[in-house]
């Protein structure tokens, strides 16, 4: 991926830097919104990090100028400020995520991964399948082997989202958010709670696993 | 003193009413004997036979030994009696004879017409018991000003000496108040001159006071122990890093376990941010209809295996159809950390419920589990930033849970109760429902 990392503060920018590099992304780094409008106007990337407290212009302002430009990047905002109120006034803007310092690294990259991955196309994709395991979404009906498994909703609703990114880290945050559209944390196991059983139905009366914890992270779905 | 005073205004009043009438009657008997006897008589009746001519100086010397003055004219010429203009009023009527040198007389003066051009004009002066009593009432007036005087002088004196008393006793007060802020108040008893209501207010604003000092003062050993406990092991690890830097896997160990501290630090200042931007009411803007009913019902089927795996019987009912005006994630949120709640406290094999149901104002939900409970003694906390009923802290969380409960129910207008008298620990919650359709 071609990332482009707007961020004043260079630990934090340092930071996000070495673990780009690491997993093997070309970036970018510049510290003003100026810079960041000018040079994402003018060079092609896959995804933007758009940092929302930066010296002179509000990040949210920069993202509402890039897209009123035409400019259609992916971007997510990172900021200190974590309220709800503050992720809707985010997405409002026009940024496409919204992630709250301090974050894990693994956090981001997995956030960055949907980001890029979330094609127009996955969106009208009338089955997702992987492996043995196929995920009709229009009868909703989830096919392993030639069985058919009875999931509930939020079970269901797991294994689509793990779907739509195979191989890619997908959080717990981003769960919390996308399956139950909560901005805060529970702090119990209810998502451990709901993979777990999710895992039983999809993988257990089967050989190869398909969802894999990522301890202390998330999870990946893969059949490798 | 007064009432004497005014009796004899009224009395005043009174008699020279009666000597208008007399004065009437008196000039109609002069009249009927000019009329049958002729004028020497009614001059002999008058006192005027000798058909004097009184000038100035004999009238005013009449009027003043409270004698009545005549006056006869023909035409322009006086034929009898005071030379003083007299002036010429139809009925009896009090008025003012002028003399040259300034002296002015109170008269009543009438005048009749006793045959054509004959015209007899009457000034009779106050009558004796008249001028006496306006004499006793003038007196009177002047002793009851001056008694009043005296009385509004002590008054006014008693009530500055009462109210520099008053702001003696409040200055000695405040001076007991400030030295023991949390346990010392006004006294409110009737006996004391500082006022009950302003004692009684003032009291109100101390005890409020006291509250917000006492949650600060929470606050801060909340802050202290929540806080400073995981930064300290924070430094404890960093320091055995130093000294295992060449065990990776101990340094593996030791940053999991700072990471996990840190990451407690960070939740606290996350819900600390988020009390604050729910008290601020920012939320209010993105406020919306929300189906209660349908929300309850998810979170029940979301949190049904969590109660299941952790050994509790859990159960759930909700009326349809429950429309309030709120933010889902904040609704979620308050349910969430009152199950959560009941999953940290509750014991291992309890029962544990939510319900739903209508109310006659509004829509009640209800979070509750049948034991162990919270302490009587901690029942008046729970809703406290940072208050823990586990003194020692040992169990996860930070005390901000159920403050952020509070929080949310206050930004819905909702009424929040932890109801007394029960096995465990059951919260009721009143919502104001909207009628408006989603």
């Amino acid at each position: 991926m071609n990332i482009l990392i707007v961020e004043d503060d260079l630990d934090t920018a340092a930071f996000i830097e070495k673990g780009l590099l690491q997993h093997g992304e070309l970036v970018k780094h510049v510290a003003s919104a100026q810079e960041g409008i000018l040079v994402a106007s003018s060079t092609e990337f896959d995804v933007i990090i758009f940092d929302r407290l930066l010296p002179n212009m509000d990040g949210l302002d920069a993202v509402k100028v890039l897209r009123a430009s035409g400019i259609l990047t992916p971007i997510i905002i990172l900021t200190a400020l974590g309220d709800t109120v503050d992720r809707v006034d985010g997405l409002n803007a026009g940024a496409d995520d919204y992630l709250v310092k301090p974050f894990d690294f693994s956090e981001l990259y997995a956030r960055l991964k949907a980001l890029t991955r979330r094609k127009p196309i996955s969106k009208v994709l009338l089955s997702l399948s992987l492996g043995d395991l196929v995920l009709e979404r229009t009868s909703r009906k989830v096919i392993r082997a030639g069985r058919q498994i009875e999931l509930n909703t939020k079970e269901y609703q797991i294994l689509e989202f793990l779907m739509q990114t195979p191989g890619q880290l997908v959080t717990k945050t981003m769960l919390l958010e996308k399956v139950w559209g909560f901005s805060f944390d529970p702090k119990t196991s209810l998502v451990q709670t709901h993979v777990s059983r999710l895992r039983n139905k999809i993988d257990k009366p089967f050989d190869l696993e398909l969802i894999k914890t990522v301890r202390g992270c998330g999870y990946i779905i893969s059949d490798e | 003193m007064t009432i004497f005073f005014i009796a004899s205004i009224f009395k005043l009043a009174h008699l020279s009413s009666e000597q208008q009438h007399e004065l009437v009657d008196y000039i109609e008997e002069v009249q009927s004997l000019y009329d049958e006897d002729g004028l020497q008589t009614m001059l002999t009746e008058l006192d005027l036979e000798s058909k004097p001519i009184w000038n100035k100086k004999q009238s005013i010397e009449r009027l003043s030994d409270h004698e009545s003055i005549f006056s006869i004219t023909q035409g322009n010429t006086l034929l009898v009696g005071s030379e003083v203009d007299i002036p010429f009023e139809a009925k009896p009527i009090w008025s003012y004879l002028d003399f040259d040198n300034g002296h002015e007389i109170k008269v009543l003066v009438y005048s009749k017409v006793l045959e054509d051009t004959l015209l007899l004009k009457v000034a009779q002066p106050n009558s004796y018991e008249s001028g006496l009593a306006s004499g006793v009432l003038v007196n009177v007036g002047m002793f009851s000003s001056f008694l009043i005087f005296i009385v509004a002088f002590l008054i006014s004196y008693f009530a500055s000496f009462r109210s520099q008393r008053t702001l003696l006793d409040i200055k000695k007060q405040m001076h007991i108040i400030s030295n023991s802020p949390d346990s010392s108040r006004l006294s409110v008893k009737s006996k004391t001159t500082m006022p009950s209501e302003f004692a009684s207010y003032t009291n109100e604003m101390l005890d409020k006071i006291s509250a917000l000092h006492g949650t600060t003062k929470t606050m801060s050993t909340g802050i202290a122990h929540d806080l400073k406990t995981p930064l300290s092991r924070v430094v404890n690890r960093l320091q055995s890093m130093r000294q295992d830097i060449t065990d990776t896997q101990a340094i593996e160990l030791h940053i999991n376990k700072a990471s996990q501290d840190l990451n407690a630090v960070i939740s606290t200042f996350n819900n600390l941010v988020r009390l604050n931007a729910i008290e601020s009411g920012k939320h209010k803007q993105k406020f919306e209809l929300v189906n209660l009913s349908e929300l309850v019902n998810d979170l029940a089927l979301s949190y049904e295996p969590v109660f299941e795996d952790s050994g509790r019987k859990f159960s759930h009912s909700a009326v349809d159809n429950v429309i309030c005006f709120g933010e889902t994630d904040l609704l979620n949120q308050l349910l969430c950390n009152l199950l959560e709640n009941a999953l940290e406290y509750s014991s291992a094999d309890a029962n544990v419920w939510i319900r739903l149901q209508s109310h006659t104002s509004g829509a009640l939900l209800q979070v509750g589990d049948d034991g162990p409970g919270i302490h009587l003694d901690d029942q008046p906390h729970v809703f406290e930033r940072f208050f823990r009923a586990d003194v020692s802290r040992s169990k996860p969380g930070n005390g901000l849970g159920l403050s952020i409960v509070k929080a949310i129910c206050d930004v819905h207008d909702a009424k929040l109760v932890l109801l007394p008298n029960q096995f465990g620990a059951v919260f009721n919650i009143e919502i104001p429902v909207s009628s408006t359709p989603l």
